[in-house]
């Protein structure tokens, strides 16, 4: 485990070189309220949220994500059509200059797919947040009930 | 030449209306219109389950699947937490129905897990894809299988609305995909046998 982080940073690290001169991506970028979603013990994935704080004057992209508690990252989002929740992945995910971009639910996500072991309440999820220079940053993510925010709702649609 | 090329065009929008007439849909997918609820049989772990025999309750079904990793855990959460501010008499007169537009993976146990995880009184439901097609098209609900490009799992599209029946048994209403646990106590109060008398003497 150790190796393999060693190993990431490493990998960062180089692909970090040639945009050595400006700031990296990773280090304009703040990350708050990181959280795993809790799933039932059988779920084969889940979702990561977190809010992307971008704190540079340049518009920076998310590219890739990985944990080591799943086989396989991806960066999602939802699309609402007529009612329809369509989830599918998305190439990048855009943190405006000055700007944050909210992972949440129904919306963006960081979607950890074939856990490698059911996810606890509490356990902290390390994920790896890959940037389009090359850079990356590494955070924890508590595993937690996620219970619903208030959002606005259109009155209940009639049935006809 | 420029005559052969309008023929071309000509052809080409003939082709194209008639492909629309062919495939079009009105209502489908996405937007079945006027659905009006019913009752179907479907299967819990703990047996059979008949809508029918839920008269004098508020009923709430929801169609998904235990494989979607955030819009039904979203929704099932707002709805224990719905449940859980009724009080106990008021629950008694609620019953909700997680219907599964996967029966290929989800099994009657697996269903049950799943919802239990969120709220032990919600009944996690499944049947043949004929089943469940006719209990969906009766309340509206789409869905279709999407699969993962290098990944042996898929995704589910489905409606993420909350369909609402009436004690009497008719479709009352819709609750949307993100509708706080507030905004279903109201809608669901409205309909209760007892807050109903309550109104009324």
């Amino acid at each position: 485990m150790k190796r393999f982080l060693a190993a990431l940073a490493g990998l960062a690290l180089l692909a970090g070189l040639p945009a050595a001169a400006s700031a990296a991506d990773a280090d304009s970028i703040t990350v708050t309220a990181p959280t795993v979603r809790l799933m039932p013990p059988s779920a084969m994935a889940t979702a990561a949220f977190m809010v992307l704080h971008n704190g540079s004057d340049k518009d920076i992209k998310l590219i890739k994500a990985a944990s080591p508690v799943a086989k396989v990252a991806e960066l999602h989002t939802h699309i609402n059509e007529g009612g329809v929740m369509k989830m599918r992945p998305v190439p990048a995910i855009d943190i405006k200059a000055k700007g944050e971009t909210q992972l949440k639910p129904g919306g963006l996500h960081v979607m950890l797919i074939n856990l490698n072991h059911p996810l606890k309440e509490g356990e902290k999820v390390a994920i790896t947040l890959g940037f389009e220079d090359g850079s990356s940053k590494e955070i924890e993510a508590p595993v937690a009930k996620m219970m619903p925010m208030p959002m606005p709702m259109n009155h209940m649609a009639p049935a006809k | 030449m420029p005559s052969r090329l309008t023929l071309i065009l000509v052809l080409l929008l003939a082709l194209t209306v008639v492909g629309l007439a062919l495939f079009w849909q009105p209502g489908s997918p996405g937007t079945s219109d006027e659905p009006t609820g019913g009752d179907f049989v479907l299967r819990s772990a703990d047996g059979p389950v008949d809508t029918s025999a839920m008269r004098g309750k508020v009923l709430l079904i929801y169609f998904g699947y235990t494989y979607c990793p955030d819009i039904c855990p979203t929704t099932l959460a707002a709805l224990s937490q719905t449940l859980n501010r009724l009080t106990p008499d008021e629950q008694a007169e609620v019953k909700t129905l997680f219907v599964s537009v996967d029966p290929a993976r989800d099994t009657p146990q697996r269903l049950k897990d799943y919802v239990g995880f969120f709220q032990s009184s919600i009944i996690g439901v499944t049947g043949t894809p004929k089943e469940i097609a006719r209990a969906a098209r009766m309340y509206g609900a789409v869905y279709s299988r999407h699969d993962i490009p290098n990944d042996s799992n898929y995704v589910v599209d489905h409606s993420a609305w909350t369909y609402l029946v009436a004690p009497d048994g008719h479709l009352a209403g819709r609750l949307p995909y993100g509708a706080t646990p507030a905004q279903m106590l109201t809608e669901i109060r409205k309909w209760l046998p007892s807050s109903t008398k309550k109104g009324t003497s």
